[in-house]
């Protein structure tokens, strides 16, 4: 072959080959393959192979605003302790505004607060301290609460027993959940919907007056029955003991309660929970559940072993839920699905069928119309586009791509594209044979012309398609890649593969002229 | 060889310059009625940017009317459509916070379940996200815009730079008021279209730029005019080929793609005609604005 080095025709067939190979674990697609060959297959998307795609906000409002009621809560207590009085407390949006009697304490009470509050921003000016919710408090409380969601987000997904889950933090506030093959997205949601927080609190049955007139006394709270809201207790607002206590929760059946929970707490848990029933023999406790109240039973004996049940109007699915709930522990902020893209496998399979008949249609199409534009060097080109293809596959398959919907897409638009390149390099081939004779200098004239209005013409398709990766979410990114893959595939498989293959073709058959 | 390629002469030597006022007038008025569709009529918001509920459903046999006639009892701004086959439904709701969503595809699934063969599909976007998202989608049109014009005036001068953004922008304009005009659902599918659009539009145009740099090298006296136009004559058979085999691969993606992927093809197709068209009759006309010739070009 004339004037072709041997390292350039190495290179390109290996490349070829290379491609050729690593696209055959993708076309075969073995599922639950563990050969290492045979894993290098494209990824689907959750819109190809369904599946659930959720985004939650942790509502950070809410801890603020509870963290803001803590900062008066204890300076009330502080206050009291100090025996200096309060004249008014004002809770903002932001900050808390304390107005005293008078100054006398204020400094003594300042410090005992900044003790338990570290890295609170707090002024004090004559009478008034003012306890400010700054942005740096704000972050500390954002970054602790979206860790600990994460984690009992993680604890749940996995006691519903999806596979192989993703799971992981989306900006700021944000997670980011995908669940491949999810057939059942609404009971996710109702298991990520629920904060389950579980306390414990003794009910005050001693203060009908209040709770009639709908007051809650410092340091009482009303809460509503789960069941029926007309029904309300008259709680301390402290709960003697929480659900991180406990060690393990099971849906169980009880001869004449019916479906309940049956619970155990730690060892510290359990001594507590011991000394608190037989302090309180005869009071109710109330299982405070979300903020409403599950069970109020009486304290009837004390119990010491560590372990109970809760009882409620409950049928097997809701308690066995609620022990998931309450051994993957609980939200300390609420979450709210503020997006969900769910497919079901019908829809999946369907668009991947779609898409394969548009592919081979596509490409078949452009084929003819090569042949028919250019001839044998239109059949060489397609040698070229085929090679592509199957490159682009081996491509996404061993870098771990994604393929989803728009990526298909990316790919049939590809093949439209891809023979852009050899279109370029064989309209200058057609120019250059008008101006000489010499077939391999026509040839070489041509690519070396072709070459920079080539690269300049994909560089900003590629300009295009990266920023779509950049500012693009999910399936969108799919496009992009493919797209991408594709130009940069298509620029090697012109300016290489088929120039190898005109001098080769050009070698073999030995021609003295080219028409083109 | 077959060699069909001769349906266009090699030298083609047709007068586009020539007709650049009346193409100019042309797209001037296609602009001015695509702003005017787009702030009159808007765009056809699919719930990515407008936020709301969607679900597809697979029935068995279950007219459209009466799927409607169940859901519009307890929804008043539900909208329903055959997607496809005749079997497939789309139903569409607006809900105006997140926490409404969840109930409001519970209730949905069970007031037709008995109706449904499959749930195919079902997507929620709140309103928090979807301003979002079409947040983003600007921002990634206007980068995209200005990291071409920056390679462009990189790479050539930057009148040529200039001329490629008013093609550009003429084409994401055109083919926006197209839609509106088409009542083509506007989905991030489509933000990946006209991103691709450009990266298109942009890339016949750098063809014949590159062509006309090369020529302003080569015919140093020629009249500008008649340059621009041997220039996009030499590009010709080029432009009209690639355009052709993309619209191939995207007509048989329009019809065999799927139904989800329609709209996304459609408005490529739109696209790319738009694209080769502002090439040649706005890209290059808008050269004529800069008198290159006493500049030096030995780039």
């Amino acid at each position: 072959m004339r004037n072709y080095p041997i390292w350039k025709s190495f290179t390109v067939i290996s490349l070829v080959i290379l491609g050729i190979i690593f696209s055959i674990p993708s076309i075969i697609y073995d599922d639950d393959s563990e050969n290492w060959f045979l894993k290098n297959k494209i990824n689907l998307g959750l819109d190809l192979q369904g599946g659930s795609y959720l985004l939650l906000e942790v509502q950070l409002d809410v801890l603020y605003k509870e963290e803001l009621e803590n900062f008066s809560d204890s300076i009330r207590v502080l206050a009291r302790e100090s025996s200096s009085k309060i004249k008014q407390i004002i809770i903002n949006e932001n900050n808390v505004t304390v107005i005293f009697e008078n100054t006398k304490k204020i400094d003594e009470i300042k410090s005992s607060f900044l003790q338990m509050y570290r890295g609170v921003n707090l002024q004090h000016k004559d009478n008034q301290l003012n306890i400010n919710l700054d942005d740096i408090y704000k972050k500390t409380i954002q970054d602790s609460a979206i860790k600990q969601s994460l984690e009992i987000v993680r604890k749940r997904i996995d006691e519903s027993g999806t596979k192989e889950p993703l799971i992981q933090r989306s900006g700021k506030k944000r997670i980011l959940l995908q669940l491949p093959g999810v057939k059942n997205p609404e009971r996710i949601k109702e298991l990520l919907g629920k904060t389950a927080k579980l306390t414990f609190h003794l009910v005050d049955n001693e203060n009908e007056e209040a709770l009639n007139a709908n007051i809650e006394p410092f340091g009482k709270m009303i809460v509503k029955d789960i069941y029926n809201e007309n029904i309300k207790y008259l709680l301390d607002k402290r709960a003697l003991i929480g659900g991180e206590s406990l060690v393990d929760a099971k849906g169980s059946f009880d001869q004449t309660e019916g479906h309940a929970v049956s619970f155990r707490f730690d060892t510290d848990g359990a001594q507590k929970f011991g000394k608190i029933t037989s302090k309180n023999v005869g009071r109710n406790l109330a299982v405070v559940l979300d903020g409403v109240v599950i069970t109020a039973p009486r304290i009837n004996s004390p119990i010491t072993g560590g372990s109970g049940i809760i009882t409620g109007n409950f049928n097997a699915q809701e308690a066995s839920d609620l022990a998931v709930l309450l051994r993957a522990g609980a939200l300390p902020a609420p979450l709210e699905i503020v997006e969900e893209r769910s497919v079901g496998a019908g829809l999946g399979a369907d668009s991947i069928a779609a898409g394969q008949i548009a592919a081979i249609i596509g490409m078949i199409l452009v084929c003819i119309f090569m042949i028919l534009i250019y001839g044998t060097f239109g059949a060489l080109a397609n040698v070229s586009l085929i090679v592509n293809l199957f490159i682009i596959i081996s491509l996404l398959g061993t870098i771990g791509a994604t393929l989803t919907l728009p990526g298909i897409a990316g790919i049939v638009l590809t093949i439209g594209m891809a023979v852009d390149a050899n279109v370029l390099i064989f309209e200058r081939i057609k120019e250059e044979s008008l101006k000489q004779t010499k077939v391999f200098q026509i040839v070489k004239n041509g690519f070396d012309r072709a070459m920079s209005t080539i690269l300049d013409a994909n560089i900003t398709t590629l300009i295009a398609a990266v920023l779509l990766f950049a500012f693009g979410s999910g399936p969108i990114r799919g496009f992009s890649i493919t797209l991408s893959l594709g130009v940069i595939a298509s620029m090697f498989t012109a300016l290489m593969l088929t120039n190898f293959l005109v001098y080769m073709y050009l070698s073999i058959t030995n021609k003295k002229e080219l028409k083109l | 060889m077959l060699g069909l390629n001769k349906i266009i002469p090699v030298e083609p030597n047709i007068n586009f310059l020539g007709l650049r006022k009346n193409f100019l007038v042309f797209s001037i008025f296609a602009i001015l009625i695509s702003i005017v569709l787009l702030s009159i009529k808007g765009l056809n918001l699919g719930i990515d940017f407008k936020g709301g509920t969607l679900i597809e459903v697979s029935t068995k046999n279950t007219s459209i009317g009466e799927l409607r006639e169940i859901l519009s009892s307890s929804y008043s701004d539900v909208s329903l459509q055959e997607f496809g086959g005749e079997n497939i439904i789309l139903i569409r709701l607006q809900n105006k916070s997140n926490q409404e969503s969840i109930e409001t595809v519970n209730s949905v699934k069970n007031l037709i379940q008995d109706k449904v063969v499959e749930f195919r599909r079902s997507e929620f976007v709140g309103p928090t996200i979807s301003s979002e998202l079409l947040f983003r989608g600007f921002q990634a049109v206007s980068f995209a815009l200005i990291a071409i014009l920056i390679y462009i005036w990189l790479r050539f001068e930057w009148q040529f730079g200039f001329g490629a953004v008013v093609a550009l922008t003429h084409d994401v304009l055109f083919t926006l008021g197209l839609l509106s005009f088409l009542n083509i659902e506007f989905s991030l599918a489509t933000i990946a279209a006209i991103l691709t659009i450009a990266g298109y539009s942009i890339n016949d145009t750098v063809v014949i730029f590159d062509r006309v740099r090369e020529n302003l090298r080569k015919y140093k006296k020629l009249d500008l005019v008649e340059l621009f136009n041997i220039s996009v004559n030499n590009t010709l058979s080029r432009t009209i080929m690639t355009s052709l085999t993309t619209l191939l691969a995207l007509v048989s993606l329009f019809l065999f793609g799927g139904e989800v992927i329609r709209p996304f093809a459609l408005t490529m197709i739109i696209g790319v005609i738009i694209g080769t068209y502002s090439s040649v009759f706005i890209a290059v006309p808008t050269l004529l604005i800069f008198k290159f010739r006493p500049q030096d070009e030995d780039d």
